[in-house]
């Protein structure tokens, strides 16, 4: 295996790994109701 | 109240892990790592992860504002939610495709899912000194490989039409109508006490013999000095940056990451409509998008291939990654196991493991149909599941039965499972970004939700989705379906498949007609005209599609 190779799948897995990490953490930490992000201002939101 | 309206989701984990076990399905762990291996290795994964932020996520967070939006408005189906957003008959019509291809590709599924659920047996019974999958332990591997695909060849009944009826029920089959009833069973639980429920255990179990079967693939001695695990790895992950220059390349990625997600394949805006208004839908969109890439890259690219070169090498490696999903899972990983220390063991996990992923995909696809012939006709859900279950064993019972060089399987999943899927995101997309407007989209998305979609997705949403996904159907147009129409004029079985699924379409058609009267005799928003800040009496229990 080159050392790009290592480097590839080490970046990746880390991103596939790391995402997966953040978005659950973000759900399961998150409050049960009455949390609501408002568009940005950009949107027309 | 109908039964349809009182179905909901118990809790943003269970939808998350419902949509995400629709999504995780063979294509994870057998389609994905022969990609990779043949356009460019590490290389590939730079327009993979493109893909995934250009057109996975974002078309996946336009289904899922759709299907919300529907929702609110009492619909549940494709069809219903298409007309409320794209304001129109051709809308709802074109929505026909969104039950189609759950419909269509569930024929065909839970046959293969049969066949994960029969290897998976084979393996236990080995364990307890039965036959398995018939290889002999210790013969050469060109010998090995043979037998491998003649057990494969013989259970699906491959070398002739209605094979597996001669000479009495072959097992397969009652492992298909065991699994088909599981299926109906589930889906008869209900949306949250059968699917959310099933998938909130089935995702985790996938999780864990994945891992299991990660760590042994790893922890291989190297039977030679040059087919160790790191060269193994190798043949998946070293870069050939050459590939970058092939569009091929590209639209693989594209492809793949496409199918993986299970976007345009009407499910996600089904399961969206029975989210509340205020429940998140941008981060549950992100969430399940990673829990199918964590499948995908992080196990999908590592088990595989990595195994097929330790014990066969470059050369086995090489034809493991050609030989498509059913040759690399089904003929060339049981040889593989043979070879593999406790390969029984690990056999048995990694199809328990492929039979989960193919469940929790297929239980997700009569949902779809479920709702729609509920609201379409007014009935009740055990009369609609009575409907779905007799279509869906008929449909496939066919594809069971005219098995012979898997021309009926190979005939639906071209035509439903690959051509119309990206014609469905495609007016999709359209419909949200063009009709729906983009604006109003994104207000709607970012209703409840846990964090804000970045704004250079609007323009993603607005002009990179749509026109990939025309480029894409251009080029199937011109490349692929002059084939295949030729193929259904000299294959009679192909033919006759094509003309079971146009009687399939004509019956949705029908039964859209027939609840679009329905819908607007009951007063319903049936062309999206009223204000979108409208909310339903059902919300209350006092209306609804039915």
């Amino acid at each position: 295996m080159t050392v790009l190779g290592v480097i590839f799948m080490v970046a990746s897995l880390i991103f596939v790994w790391g995402l997966t990490f953040w978005c659950f953490y973000k759900v399961l930490t998150a409050p049960k109701d009455d949390h609501v992000v408002k568009p940005p201002d950009s949107l027309g939101g | 109240m109908s039964a349809s309206n009182k179905q909901e989701w118990g809790s943003r984990l269970g939808v998350i892990l419902a949509v995400a076990g629709s999504a995780v399905g063979l294509g994870n762990f057998l389609r994905f790592p022969g990609q990779a291996a043949q356009h460019g290795g590490g290389a590939f994964m730079i327009p993979y992860f493109c893909a995934l932020l250009l057109l996975g996520i974002p078309i996946g967070w336009a289904e899922w504002t759709m299907g919300r939006y529907g929702g609110r408005k009492g619909f549940h189906s494709a069809p219903a939610i298409l007309g409320v957003i794209g304001r129109g008959r051709l809308w709802r019509y074109l929505g026909v495709i969104g039950v189609l291809i759950p419909l269509g590709v569930s024929f065909y599924y839970v046959f293969i899912e049969a066949w994960c659920l029969s290897y998976c047996f084979k393996y236990v019974g080995a364990l307890f000194g039965g036959p398995g999958i018939g290889i002999v332990s210790g013969a050469p591997v060109g010998e090995q490989t043979g037998a491998s695909a003649a057990t494969f060849n013989t259970m699906i009944g491959s070398s002739a039409d209605g094979s597996l009826f001669q000479g009495g029920v072959a097992s397969i089959v009652w492992f298909w109508l065991a699994v088909f009833a599981i299926n109906v069973w589930l889906v008869r639980r209900g949306l949250s006490g059968g699917i959310e429920t099933f998938c909130k255990w089935a995702m985790p179990a996938m999780a864990v013999c994945a891992l299991v079967v990660l760590v042994r693939v790893l922890t291989l001695d190297a039977p030679t000095p040059d087919q160790t695990v790191a060269n193994g790895l190798g043949f998946m992950w070293n870069p050939d940056f050459e590939a970058l220059k092939h569009p091929d390349t590209w639209m693989a990625a594209a492809g793949q990451i496409f199918f993986s997600l299970s976007v345009g394949f009407g499910v996600i805006i089904n399961y969206a409509s029975y989210m509340k208004r205020k429940d998140d839908l941008v981060l549950s969109g992100l969430t399940a998008s990673a829990t199918n890439e964590l499948f995908e890259v992080g196990f999908g690219g590592m088990i595989t291939l990595t195994a097929s070169f330790v014990f066969l090498g470059a050369t086995g490696a090489m034809a493991a990654a050609a030989s498509g999903s059913f040759g690399l899972g089904f003929t060339t990983l049981p040889v593989v196991f043979a070879q593999m220390p406790a390969g029984n063991l690990i056999g048995a996990l990694w199809f328990f493991m492929l039979f989960l992923a193919a469940i929790t995909s297929s239980i997700s696809m009569y949902q779809p149909t479920l709702a729609f012939v509920e609201e379409a006709l007014g009935c009740t859900r055990d009369k609609a599941i009575a409907i779905v279950a007799v279509v869906g064993l008929i449909g496939s019972a066919w594809v069971v039965y005219f098995s012979g060089g898997m021309v009926a399987l190979g005939t639906i999943d071209d035509w439903v499972g690959t051509f119309l899927i990206v014609v469905l995101a495609a007016v999709q997309v359209i419909c949200f970004a063009w009709i729906f407007g983009m604006t109003r989209g994104m207000k709607e998305a970012h209703e409840g939700a846990y964090m804000r979609i970045p704004s250079i997705f609007r323009l993603v949403i607005q002009f990179v989705a749509p026109a990939y996904l025309l480029i894409a159907i251009g080029t199937f147009a011109s490349q692929s379906l002059p084939g295949w129409w030729k193929g259904l004029g000299t294959n009679p079985v192909a033919r006759n498949t094509m003309l079971l699924v146009l009687a399939v379409i004509l019956c949705l058609v029908v039964l859209t007609a027939i609840g679009e009267k329905r819908w607007r005799a009951a007063g319903l928003d049936v062309d999206g005209e009223r204000p979108p800040d409208d909310e339903l009496p059902a919300r209350s229990g006092k209306g609804g599609a039915r």
